[in-house]
Protein backbone atom coordinates (compact mmCIF):
# COMPACT_ATOMS: atom_id res chain seq x y z
CA UNK A 1 0.00 0.00 0.00
CA UNK A 2 2.67 2.10 0.61
CA UNK A 3 4.98 1.28 -2.02
CA UNK A 4 3.28 3.61 -4.61
CA UNK A 5 3.05 6.61 -2.03
CA UNK A 6 7.15 5.93 -1.82
CA UNK A 7 6.85 5.75 -5.61
CA UNK A 8 5.23 9.11 -6.15
CA UNK A 9 7.55 10.81 -3.38
CA UNK A 10 10.73 9.47 -5.32
CA UNK A 11 9.65 10.95 -8.16
CA UNK A 12 9.04 13.89 -7.06
CA UNK A 13 12.43 14.35 -5.39
CA UNK A 14 13.93 13.04 -8.68
CA UNK A 15 12.37 15.60 -10.77
CA UNK A 16 12.93 18.40 -7.92
CA UNK A 17 16.66 17.07 -8.08
CA UNK A 18 17.38 16.54 -11.24
CA UNK A 19 16.69 20.07 -12.75
CA UNK A 20 14.88 19.26 -15.63
CA UNK A 21 12.61 21.83 -17.77
CA UNK A 22 10.99 21.47 -20.93
CA UNK A 23 10.99 24.47 -23.32
CA UNK A 24 8.23 26.57 -22.73
CA UNK A 25 6.55 25.82 -26.70
CA UNK A 26 5.94 22.02 -25.34
CA UNK A 27 5.18 22.96 -21.57
CA UNK A 28 1.36 22.76 -22.77
CA UNK A 29 1.82 18.94 -23.78
CA UNK A 30 3.29 18.08 -20.22
CA UNK A 31 0.49 19.94 -18.28
CA UNK A 32 -1.98 17.88 -20.67
CA UNK A 33 0.10 14.68 -20.05
CA UNK A 34 0.33 15.36 -16.35
CA UNK A 35 -3.67 15.83 -15.87
CA UNK A 36 -3.95 12.61 -18.22
CA UNK A 37 -1.59 10.61 -15.60
CA UNK A 38 -3.54 11.80 -12.49
CA UNK A 39 -6.29 10.45 -14.19
CA UNK A 40 -4.86 6.93 -14.72
CA UNK A 41 -3.38 7.02 -10.86
CA UNK A 42 -6.75 7.99 -9.63
CA UNK A 43 -8.95 5.66 -11.96
CA UNK A 44 -5.89 2.85 -10.34
CA UNK A 45 -6.36 3.59 -7.14
CA UNK A 46 -10.57 3.15 -7.61
CA UNK A 47 -9.81 0.01 -9.80
CA UNK A 48 -8.05 -1.54 -7.16
CA UNK A 49 -10.87 -0.64 -3.88
CA UNK A 50 -13.38 -2.04 -6.31
CA UNK A 51 -10.98 -5.14 -6.70
CA UNK A 52 -11.47 -5.14 -10.08
CA UNK A 53 -8.01 -3.69 -10.56
CA UNK A 54 -5.66 -4.79 -13.37
CA UNK A 55 -2.20 -4.62 -14.27
CA UNK A 56 -2.20 -4.42 -18.05
CA UNK A 57 -5.19 -2.36 -18.14
CA UNK A 58 -3.78 0.05 -16.09
CA UNK A 59 -0.55 0.37 -17.59
CA UNK A 60 -2.01 0.50 -21.30
CA UNK A 61 -3.94 3.17 -20.00
CA UNK A 62 -1.87 5.04 -18.54
CA UNK A 63 0.53 5.57 -21.68
CA UNK A 64 -2.15 5.45 -24.36
CA UNK A 65 -3.90 7.94 -22.08
CA UNK A 66 -0.86 10.23 -22.45
CA UNK A 67 -0.27 9.79 -25.94
CA UNK A 68 -4.05 10.67 -26.57
CA UNK A 69 -3.89 13.54 -24.69
CA UNK A 70 -0.66 14.62 -26.12
CA UNK A 71 -1.63 13.98 -29.59
CA UNK A 72 -4.85 15.76 -29.32
CA UNK A 73 -3.23 19.01 -28.59
CA UNK A 74 -0.93 18.97 -30.99
CA UNK A 75 -3.66 18.00 -33.44
CA UNK A 76 -5.15 21.58 -32.10
CA UNK A 77 -2.39 23.34 -32.39
CA UNK A 78 -1.97 22.49 -36.25
CA UNK A 79 -5.50 22.93 -36.73
CA UNK A 80 -5.92 26.11 -34.90
CA UNK A 81 -8.36 24.63 -32.76
CA UNK A 82 -8.25 24.48 -28.65
CA UNK A 83 -8.26 21.01 -29.26
CA UNK A 84 -6.60 20.49 -25.44
CA UNK A 85 -9.86 21.66 -23.97
CA UNK A 86 -11.63 18.90 -24.67
CA UNK A 87 -8.63 16.46 -23.30
CA UNK A 88 -8.87 18.65 -20.07
CA UNK A 89 -12.16 19.08 -19.70
CA UNK A 90 -12.21 14.98 -20.33
CA UNK A 91 -10.01 14.05 -17.52
CA UNK A 92 -11.11 16.92 -15.39
CA UNK A 93 -14.27 15.15 -15.32
CA UNK A 94 -12.84 11.90 -15.08
CA UNK A 95 -10.82 12.92 -12.31
CA UNK A 96 -13.77 14.03 -10.20
CA UNK A 97 -15.80 11.71 -10.89
CA UNK A 98 -13.03 9.10 -10.16
CA UNK A 99 -11.92 10.98 -6.13
CA UNK A 100 -15.71 10.67 -5.44
CA UNK A 101 -15.82 7.15 -6.13
CA UNK A 102 -13.11 6.93 -3.42
CA UNK A 103 -14.48 8.77 -0.84
CA UNK A 104 -17.48 6.96 -1.10
CA UNK A 105 -15.62 3.30 -1.01
CA UNK A 106 -13.40 4.69 1.85
CA UNK A 107 -16.60 5.89 3.55
CA UNK A 108 -18.21 3.06 3.68
CA UNK A 109 -15.28 0.73 4.13
CA UNK A 110 -14.82 3.09 7.36
CA UNK A 111 -18.57 2.40 8.78
CA UNK A 112 -18.24 -0.89 8.23
CA UNK A 113 -15.33 -1.36 9.60
CA UNK A 114 -16.75 0.34 13.15
CA UNK A 115 -20.01 -1.20 13.05
CA UNK A 116 -17.44 -4.62 12.85
CA UNK A 117 -15.76 -3.15 15.51
CA UNK B 1 4.19 -1.98 -11.01
CA UNK B 2 1.84 0.86 -9.27
CA UNK B 3 4.66 2.44 -7.72
CA UNK B 4 6.44 2.52 -11.23
CA UNK B 5 4.07 4.20 -12.18
CA UNK B 6 3.45 6.67 -9.55
CA UNK B 7 7.16 7.16 -9.74
CA UNK B 8 6.96 8.50 -13.32
CA UNK B 9 3.87 10.69 -12.60
CA UNK B 10 5.75 12.25 -9.69
CA UNK B 11 8.58 13.04 -11.98
CA UNK B 12 6.29 14.06 -14.26
CA UNK B 13 4.44 16.94 -12.06
CA UNK B 14 8.26 17.98 -10.37
CA UNK B 15 9.25 18.76 -13.39
CA UNK B 16 5.93 20.45 -14.71
CA UNK B 17 5.74 22.84 -11.42
CA UNK B 18 9.95 23.16 -11.78
CA UNK B 19 8.40 24.45 -15.70
CA UNK B 20 5.67 26.53 -14.65
CA UNK B 21 7.81 28.08 -11.89
CA UNK B 22 10.94 28.82 -13.39
CA UNK B 23 10.66 29.02 -17.29
CA UNK B 24 13.71 28.62 -19.34
CA UNK B 25 14.30 32.64 -20.58
CA UNK B 26 16.44 32.25 -23.54
CA UNK B 27 18.86 34.82 -24.04
CA UNK B 28 18.48 36.17 -27.13
CA UNK B 29 20.98 39.16 -27.23
CA UNK B 30 23.15 39.79 -30.45
CA UNK B 31 26.89 40.51 -30.01
CA UNK B 32 26.80 44.08 -29.44
CA UNK B 33 24.12 43.66 -26.77
CA UNK B 34 26.21 41.21 -24.64
CA UNK B 35 29.35 43.56 -25.15
CA UNK B 36 27.37 46.47 -24.06
CA UNK B 37 26.12 44.18 -21.08
CA UNK B 38 29.78 43.06 -20.31
CA UNK B 39 30.71 46.73 -20.35
CA UNK B 40 28.15 47.68 -18.03
CA UNK B 41 28.66 44.98 -15.55
CA UNK B 42 32.29 45.70 -15.59
CA UNK B 43 31.57 49.32 -14.78
CA UNK B 44 29.30 47.99 -12.13
CA UNK B 45 31.81 45.79 -10.50
CA UNK B 46 33.93 48.80 -10.66
CA UNK B 47 31.97 51.00 -8.96
CA UNK B 48 30.71 48.53 -6.01
CA UNK B 49 35.13 47.82 -5.62
CA UNK B 50 35.14 51.56 -4.94
CA UNK B 51 32.39 51.89 -2.46
CA UNK B 52 33.75 49.01 -0.95
CA UNK B 53 36.94 50.54 -0.59
CA UNK B 54 35.41 53.81 0.52
CA UNK B 55 33.45 52.25 3.17
CA UNK B 56 36.77 50.05 4.38
CA UNK B 57 38.54 53.41 4.67
CA UNK B 58 35.65 55.12 6.73
CA UNK B 59 35.85 51.63 8.97
CA UNK B 60 38.98 51.90 9.11
CA UNK B 61 39.18 55.37 10.33
CA UNK B 62 36.13 55.33 13.04
CA UNK B 63 38.24 51.94 14.34
CA UNK B 64 41.65 53.54 14.41
CA UNK B 65 40.33 56.89 15.83
CA UNK B 66 39.64 57.67 19.79
CA UNK B 67 36.25 58.39 20.59
CA UNK B 68 36.31 62.11 20.07
CA UNK B 69 37.37 61.73 16.56
CA UNK B 70 34.97 59.02 16.08
CA UNK B 71 31.87 61.24 17.10
CA UNK B 72 33.65 64.39 14.78
CA UNK B 73 34.02 61.64 11.33
CA UNK B 74 30.54 60.96 12.31
CA UNK B 75 29.11 64.09 12.43
CA UNK B 76 31.56 64.52 9.21
CA UNK B 77 29.85 61.94 7.45
CA UNK B 78 26.36 62.87 8.59
CA UNK B 79 26.83 66.48 7.34
CA UNK B 80 28.51 64.86 4.07
CA UNK B 81 25.46 62.62 3.42
CA UNK B 82 22.91 65.06 4.38
CA UNK B 83 24.70 67.64 1.70
CA UNK B 84 23.99 64.64 -0.88
CA UNK B 85 20.47 64.52 0.31
CA UNK B 86 20.14 67.98 -0.78
CA UNK B 87 19.14 68.91 2.86
CA UNK B 88 21.75 72.06 3.03
CA UNK B 89 21.64 75.36 0.87
CA UNK B 90 24.60 75.06 -1.77
CA UNK B 91 26.05 77.88 -3.92
CA UNK B 92 28.57 78.05 -6.26
CA UNK B 93 29.25 78.69 -10.20
CA UNK B 94 25.93 76.80 -11.91
CA UNK B 95 23.29 77.43 -15.03
CA UNK B 96 20.34 79.67 -15.05
CA UNK B 97 18.03 78.31 -17.01
CA UNK B 98 15.13 80.63 -17.52
CA UNK B 99 11.68 79.20 -19.02
CA UNK B 100 9.03 81.82 -20.48
CA UNK B 101 6.35 81.55 -23.03
CA UNK B 102 7.50 83.22 -26.23
CA UNK B 103 6.39 87.02 -26.44
CA UNK B 104 2.41 87.48 -27.56
CA UNK B 105 3.96 88.92 -31.22
CA UNK B 106 5.46 85.61 -31.77
CA UNK B 107 2.30 83.71 -30.62
CA UNK B 108 -0.04 85.54 -31.13
CA UNK B 109 -3.90 85.48 -29.92
CA UNK B 110 -3.38 82.02 -28.56
CA UNK B 111 -3.59 81.89 -25.19
CA UNK B 112 -0.50 80.75 -22.85
CA UNK B 113 1.01 77.46 -23.29
CA UNK B 114 0.52 75.54 -20.61
CA UNK B 115 4.00 73.55 -18.94
CA UNK B 116 3.47 69.63 -18.47
CA UNK B 117 4.45 68.05 -15.52
CA UNK B 118 5.89 65.03 -17.52
CA UNK B 119 7.89 67.87 -19.46
CA UNK B 120 9.54 68.77 -16.45
CA UNK B 121 10.11 65.27 -14.88
CA UNK B 122 11.83 64.72 -18.72
CA UNK B 123 13.82 68.01 -18.28
CA UNK B 124 15.36 67.13 -14.78
CA UNK B 125 15.73 63.22 -15.55
CA UNK B 126 17.99 64.60 -18.69
CA UNK B 127 19.90 67.18 -15.98
CA UNK B 128 20.63 64.13 -14.11
CA UNK B 129 21.59 62.22 -16.92
CA UNK B 130 24.15 64.98 -18.05
CA UNK B 131 25.77 65.15 -14.51
CA UNK B 132 24.16 67.97 -12.62
CA UNK B 133 25.12 67.50 -9.16
CA UNK B 134 22.43 69.84 -7.59
CA UNK B 135 18.95 71.27 -8.83
CA UNK B 136 16.47 73.02 -8.31
CA UNK B 137 13.19 74.66 -10.09
CA UNK B 138 11.81 78.00 -9.04
CA UNK B 139 13.22 77.72 -5.31
CA UNK B 140 12.27 74.20 -5.15
CA UNK B 141 15.20 72.02 -4.14
CA UNK B 142 14.83 69.16 -6.34
CA UNK B 143 16.07 65.90 -4.00
CA UNK B 144 15.06 62.10 -4.85
CA UNK B 145 11.67 62.18 -3.42
CA UNK B 146 10.59 65.36 -5.17
CA UNK B 147 7.40 65.22 -6.56
CA UNK B 148 6.59 67.18 -9.70
CA UNK B 149 2.33 67.15 -10.26
CA UNK B 150 -0.17 69.41 -11.85
CA UNK B 151 -3.07 70.14 -9.36
CA UNK B 152 -6.33 71.83 -11.14
CA UNK B 153 -4.03 73.32 -13.76
CA UNK B 154 -0.99 74.08 -11.85
CA UNK B 155 2.31 72.75 -11.42
CA UNK B 156 3.19 71.41 -8.11
CA UNK B 157 6.64 71.08 -6.91
CA UNK B 158 7.75 69.94 -3.29
CA UNK B 159 3.75 69.94 -3.32
CA UNK B 160 4.65 74.13 -3.46
CA UNK B 161 2.80 75.89 -6.40
CA UNK B 162 4.90 77.04 -9.37
CA UNK B 163 4.91 80.94 -9.38
CA UNK B 164 4.05 82.32 -12.75
CA UNK B 165 6.51 82.73 -15.62
CA UNK B 166 9.23 83.07 -15.69
CA UNK B 167 10.66 79.97 -14.15
CA UNK B 168 13.85 79.82 -12.99
CA UNK B 169 16.20 76.21 -13.03
CA UNK B 170 19.33 76.56 -11.08
CA UNK B 171 21.57 73.83 -11.84
CA UNK B 172 25.30 73.22 -10.33
CA UNK B 173 27.34 70.46 -12.33
CA UNK B 174 30.79 69.12 -11.74
CA UNK B 175 31.50 70.83 -15.24
CA UNK B 176 29.19 73.47 -15.83
CA UNK B 177 30.46 74.79 -19.94
CA UNK B 178 29.81 71.03 -20.94
CA UNK B 179 26.47 70.50 -19.02
CA UNK B 180 25.77 74.63 -20.79
CA UNK B 181 26.69 73.01 -23.83
CA UNK B 182 24.30 69.38 -23.33
CA UNK B 183 21.56 71.67 -22.51
CA UNK B 184 21.48 73.26 -25.52
CA UNK B 185 21.50 70.57 -27.74
CA UNK B 186 18.47 68.27 -25.10
CA UNK B 187 15.93 67.16 -26.45
CA UNK B 188 13.70 67.89 -23.17
CA UNK B 189 14.37 71.70 -23.97
CA UNK B 190 13.37 71.30 -27.25
CA UNK B 191 9.81 70.07 -26.48
CA UNK B 192 9.66 73.32 -24.03
CA UNK B 193 10.29 75.28 -27.57
CA UNK B 194 7.96 73.12 -29.38
CA UNK B 195 5.10 73.95 -26.72
CA UNK B 196 5.80 77.67 -27.50
CA UNK B 197 8.38 78.24 -24.64
CA UNK B 198 11.48 80.20 -24.95
CA UNK B 199 14.27 78.31 -22.81
CA UNK B 200 17.58 80.26 -22.10
CA UNK B 201 20.71 78.67 -19.92
CA UNK B 202 23.80 80.43 -18.98
CA UNK B 203 26.30 80.12 -16.68
CA UNK B 204 25.79 82.36 -13.52
CA UNK B 205 26.55 82.15 -9.93
CA UNK B 206 23.61 80.63 -8.30
CA UNK B 207 22.44 79.54 -4.92
CA UNK B 208 20.33 76.57 -4.46
CA UNK B 209 17.76 76.79 -1.12
CA UNK B 210 17.98 73.79 0.98
CA UNK B 211 14.78 70.84 0.75
CA UNK B 212 12.86 71.94 3.58
CA UNK B 213 10.34 69.23 4.17
CA UNK B 214 10.99 66.46 6.48
CA UNK B 215 12.31 63.15 4.08
CA UNK B 216 9.74 60.18 5.13
CA UNK B 217 11.67 57.30 4.71
CA UNK B 218 9.12 54.78 4.42
CA UNK B 219 10.32 51.65 3.26
CA UNK B 220 13.94 51.29 4.83
CA UNK B 221 14.36 49.87 8.14
CA UNK B 222 18.16 49.63 10.15
CA UNK B 223 20.16 46.70 9.62
CA UNK B 224 20.66 44.56 12.49
CA UNK B 225 24.16 44.50 13.81
CA UNK B 226 26.29 41.72 13.64
CA UNK B 227 27.29 40.63 17.58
Amino acid sequence: MWLPVLGLLLGLLLGFMSDLRVPPEYSNYLSIAVLAALDTLFGGIRAHLQGSFEDKVFITGFFFNILLAAGLAYLGVHLGIDLYLAAIFAFGVRLFNNIAVIRRLLISKWTESRKKA
Amino acid sequence: MFATIALIIGGMLAVQFETTNNPIVRDTRDLWELRADLEKEKQRQQELNEELQRYNELLNKYESEGNDEKIKAMEKALADLKKQAGLTTVSGQGIVMTIEPFSDQLIGDRPLPKIDPDMLRRLVNELNRYDAKEISIDGQRIVSKTPIREVNGDIYINNEPVSSFPIQIHVLAKNNEKLHRKIIASPAVEEFVRENFFVEASLAEVILPAYEQSVKVKYMKPAKEET
